[in-house]
């Protein structure tokens, strides 16, 4: 068997060499053969003639001996792909065209299901990952869509459901680490035991929590993630049984997690809002008390028991539901929702990628199109060639494998391109990683969808090779060479007798017209988020997160003071115009809101209470964030804890409860057992979520009056923005080294992020529409200097006949434009109905837009007209005798 | 290999190889001496009484295959007329194949006779 290969190999590589020998062989075997004749006394050309009959042809025998090789398939197939090459070279703009749009296909295809495959379909990296759950408690009825549950919830989810085969609670919190003098902030999660097993997660090093540890009273410890354990103890492989020390206290290293677990803020969102957990812990105390209902700040998970439909849980619960709602007097709309895991995580990008993939889909369809079109094109100027062929005696399978040959090589230029562009596209998507679209990170090139791509192009290419083939295969061959192989098939100058290639254009220019309209609709609407004001000037200022947190801060006193010292310290660097601090800064995911009541206003029986946004700010932070003052004044210095209670509202709270511009005095209090505050002053709305959502109201208190948590410490800098950070860095350390920082940002940078994700969108989307329209200008292009040099001969005799440039112009400028305008009456409605699914994507613009349909249909037009006119030009420019000669 | 031979003239006594078996001669031809082509087909038609035919053309198709096959080897050598000529010999992969093609085909004639005498 390996000796037949190697044979074979050797005679594909010396077949020239082996037919000389053959030859030779054979000559002596004719001479000798004629030398025993002539020995006989036959006259010497006798000899020769005798000795041939006997052999028989030799041509015939020396193809034989060829055959006998074992190479003439291969010899075919080389023989072929010269053939196709050297046909390549002499149309190189059609075949570019086909290698262009396969690529393009391939290549868009390719990027885009490997997005959608590993942002929807590719299964949670957990076991059983169909059967986790999370829980959220809903009150749409008094305007809480999503909230978390409390530990006595949990505690009667547990002991009452009959449909999970585990459940854990879990809380994320931010903690300091304090080792070697330095302090910095870990996220972490405080969970009951069975969290880290519900989701695969093993210990490298030591073990995970024991169920025992979930009860009250139990040592401190910790389990570190591997990453974590990888860059603050440097993989220590001793840390295992080693004590840290997190918020001032000591807590024990039972173990470290495996490289593989992965956590983050997409699967769980905990009401810290902290994007991946890189220490865990058993659960604080009053988590573990069942009747702690009023906490309700964690999030439960669980794990259905197999066989348990989501729906069959969500009965289940509901019964739960039911009964708290009686007990605990929730109002008539709470409800305990049980949300599959994967639809947690993916569910607000499905409605983006699929329409993605949609597009994509499109776009396949059109790239396959042109190539079908292109080939077909290519395929009927070559007929005359083929009738030529086969005049000679080739073959019928021999011209097809020739014809299909050349089309698979195209598909295969054409799909090595479309590698080159997926990658291309991959690379460029997790550069652009806007850093919110959850699972994003995993992203990487799918080499099922590359092999299913490439397999729909090639396959397209043997399709609509193999037509065209099989058609030119069986040509009458004296009718075609009589005609000169051209206008015979196809009415000369009018695409009419050709209404498969027509209604390709027309369906090219049918599908990318709703992409357009859609990337137009999803720029346009970034424009107008991009412009929306955000409520102060993110211009020049830096901001970040300074926690000064952990039990040398216990009094409230402490920060305050720390706050004030640090504002000093700021104050003084080279450059800070201005510096302020507040508890939540605007477009981070630092949260805080609660209940207000307003002094002689009472709720109607069946509006729920009152709920706004609550921040503690300092002095300076509205004119450090140039947040503009409506009315009153702004908080003062004055404005101490030995001073009575002041608020300044936003003029949203003032337009809903004194839109006659009295405000100013008013009072208000948190809950019906705080002391009246004061209205001081209205400022303007700021948006807190971002560019695209609506604020709530908002209440701010002066942080000496309030104290609570951590500040975001703003500074408007006229220097760079970068030093100064690190300048204000130095001067927190200066004060006190235990004290981290975080969450670093401009807020240029904050505003810009807040928009990543419409960025994201806007530039796959463009750049798929950008990519069909390349297409579909390829396919006019394509059938209209299709149909001129099928008109050649037509156009010479009318020019001949005193026909004028310019009506040869317009006579194949108007067919084109035909075609155009069908394809675009059509892409319309095509689009109305696209872009109604789009409605969720879009912000200040309607799907109807008629700007963005304006503008659309205009540079449609424009590139289809000028993928008219360059073939209409080339016809206008024919020299009747020049054509006319060579017909 | 066969499908050319016996286009012409069709003597009775002339017996048309069937399918394979010009394989089976060759090898049993180069068993006993190594020889070229033209060598060969005169020794055919000695050894065979002029009774079997075959297209001297038809000969050479069959030794290259059979060099594919590893079973015979080719080298080029001066011949008895003191001229190059390619000279085939066979090769203990041959001759292995020789035998088990012996024995299949006298198994195969007896077989044939037995039942054409019962017959």
């Amino acid at each position: 068997m390996l000796s037949d290969l190697l044979y074979r190999l050797r005679a594909l590589f010396r077949g020239k060499e082996m037919d000389a020998e053959a030859e030779d062989e054979l000559r002596y075997h004719l001479e000798r053969e004629a030398e025993k004749y002539r020995r006989s006394g036959i006259s010497s050309e006798d000899a020769s003639r005798r000795a041939r009959l006997a052999f028989g042809g030799t041509t015939q025998v020396e193809q034989e001996c060829r055959e006998s090789r074992g190479t003439k398939f291969v010899e075919d197939l080389l023989q072929d792909l010269r053939y196709a090459i050297r046909s390549f070279a002499k149309t190189p703009g059609l075949s570019l065209m086909i290698v262009l749009s396969l690529a393009i296909g391939i290549g868009a295809n390719t990027a885009i299901f490997s997005v959608t495959s590993t942002l929807l379909l590719k299964p949670l990296p957990y076991p059983h990952p169909d059967r986790l759950a999370i829980l959220w408690l809903r009150s749409p009825g008094i305007g809480i869509p999503q909230d978390w549950p409390s530990p006595g919830q949990y505690h009667d989810i547990v002991t009452q459901n009959h449909v999970f085969e585990e459940t854990a609670l879990a809380i994320g919190d931010n903690f300091t680490l304090t080792e070697h003098t330095r302090a910095i902030k870990v996220d972490g999660i405080e969970a009951t035991s069975s969290l880290l097993p519900m989701l695969g997660a093993k210990a490298m090093l030591g073990r995970i929590f024991l169920p025992e540890e979930d009860e009250p009273g139990r040592p401190q410890t910790v389990v570190l993630t591997y990453g974590f354990w990888q860059r603050e103890f440097a993989g220590d492989p001793n840390i295992v049984g080693r004590s840290i020390t997190l918020d001032g206290h000591p807590h024990t290293v039972v173990g470290v997690l495996s490289p593989d677990f992965r956590l983050n803020h997409e699967v769980i969102p905990t009401v810290a809002g902290i994007d991946k957990p890189e220490i865990f812990m058993p659960p604080k105390e009053e988590a573990k008390n069942p009747t702690n209902y009023g906490s309700e700040n964690y999030n439960i998970v669980g794990r259905l028991k197999p066989g348990v439909t989501m729906q069959q849980a969500q009965a289940d619960i509901d019964v739960i539901a039911a009964r708290l709602r009686e007990e605990k007097h929730r109002d008539r709309s709470f409800t305990i929702s049980v949300v599959p895991l994967m639809e947690q995580v993916v569910g607000n990008v499905r409605t983006a990628v699929l329409i993605l993939f949609g597009a994509v889909g499109l776009v396949l369809l059109i790239a396959c199109t042109n190539v079908a079109n292109l080939l077909l094109s290519r395929a009927t100027t070559r007929q005359r060639e083929i009738a030529i062929r086969a005049a000679l005696g080739a073959g019928r399978a021999r011209v097809i494998r020739q014809l299909l040959t050349e089309s698979i090589l195209l598909s295969l230029m054409g799909g090595v391109a479309g590698l080159g562009l997926s990658a291309l596209s991959i690379f460029v998507a997790r550069r652009m990683h806007p850093g919110n679209i959850p699972r994003l990170d995993e992203l990487g090139m799918d080499f099922r969808v590359l092999v299913f791509t490439f397999g729909v192009a090639i396959l397209t290419g043997i399709v609509f090779g193999l037509a065209p083939a099989l058609r030119a295969s069986h040509v009458d061959l004296t009718a075609n060479l009589k005609a000169g192989g051209k206008g015979s098939l196809s009415g000369g100058l009018s695409v009419r007798h050709d209404k498969l290639r027509g209604a390709l254009v027309i369906a090219e220019l049918a599908i990318s017209l709703p992409l357009l309209v859609g990337a137009g609709l999803l720029v346009r609407s970034f424009v107008r988020l991009a412009n929306v004001p955000p409520g102060f000037n993110p211009k020049d200022v830096v901001s970040m997160d300074i926690g000064a947190y952990g039990p040398e801060f216990k009094d409230p006193a402490t920060p305050v003071q720390f706050y004030q010292q640090l504002a000093e310290g700021i104050g003084r660097l080279p450059g800070v115009t201005a510096t302020g601090a507040i508890s939540a800064l605007p477009l981070t995911s630092a949260v805080g809101w609660g209940g207000m009541h307003i002094e002689g206003y009472v709720p109607p029986a069946n509006e729920p209470e009152l709920q706004v946004d609550v921040r503690a700010a300092t002095t300076t932070y509205f004119s450090t964030m140039q947040i503009p003052l409506i009315r009153g004044r702004m908080f003062a210095e004055t404005d101490t804890d030995k001073m009575p209670p002041v608020a300044i509202i936003d003029q949203k709270m003032a337009d809903r409860f004194w839109p006659n511009g009295d405000a100013i005095g008013k009072r208000i209090r948190r809950s019906d057992d705080s002391p009246w505050t004061t209205i001081v002053g209205v400022v303007g709305v700021v948006k807190e979520y971002g560019l695209d959502t609506d604020t709530r109201m908002v209440v701010y208190y002066p942080h000496t009056q309030i104290r609570n948590g951590t500040l975001y410490v703003v500074a408007r800098t006229s220097s760079d923005p970068a030093s100064t950070i690190s300048a204000i860095i130095h001067v927190v350390n200066t004060i006190n080294p235990g004290v981290p920082v975080y969450d670093v940002a401009t807020m240029e940078q904050r505003v810009q992020d807040s928009m990543a994700r419409q960025r994201f969108a806007m530039t796959m989307l463009g750049g798929f529409a950008g990519f069909a329209m390349i297409l579909a200008a390829i396919g006019i292009y394509g059938v209209m200097s299709f149909l001129v040099t099928q008109g050649t001969a037509d156009i010479a005799i009318r020019v001949a006949l005193g026909a004028r440039r310019a009506s040869i112009l317009s006579l194949v400028f108007r067919q084109g434009v035909g075609l155009v305008l069908l394809g675009i009456v059509a892409g319309l409605i095509g689009a109305l109905g696209f872009t109604r699914l789009m409605n969720s994507m879009l912000f200040g613009v309607k799907p109807t837009d008629p700007l963005t349909f304006f503008s659309v249909l205009a540079l449609l037009l424009f590139v289809a007209v000028f993928a008219c006119l360059v073939p209409a030009g080339r016809a206008m420019r024919i020299d009747p005798m020049t054509a006319l000669r060579t017909e | 290999m066969s499908k050319q031979q016996g286009k012409e003239s069709m003597t009775e006594e002339r017996l048309e190889l069937p399918q394979g078996t010009l394989d089976l001669l060759i090898l049993k031809a180069l068993a006993l001496e190594p020889m070229h082509g033209w060598a060969f087909s005169e020794r055919l038609q000695q050894i065979s009484r002029e009774a079997l035919r075959v297209q001297q053309g038809s000969l050479y198709p069959a030794l290259h295959r059979l060099e594919r096959r590893g079973w015979i080897k080719a080298q080029w050598a001066t011949s008895e007329n003191n001229r190059r000529a390619k000279y085939y010999r066979l090769t203990p992969r041959g001759q292995k194949q020789l035998e088990a093609e012996t024995a299949t085909w006298r198994k195969l004639a007896a077989a044939v006779g037995h039942v054409l005498d019962m017959a």
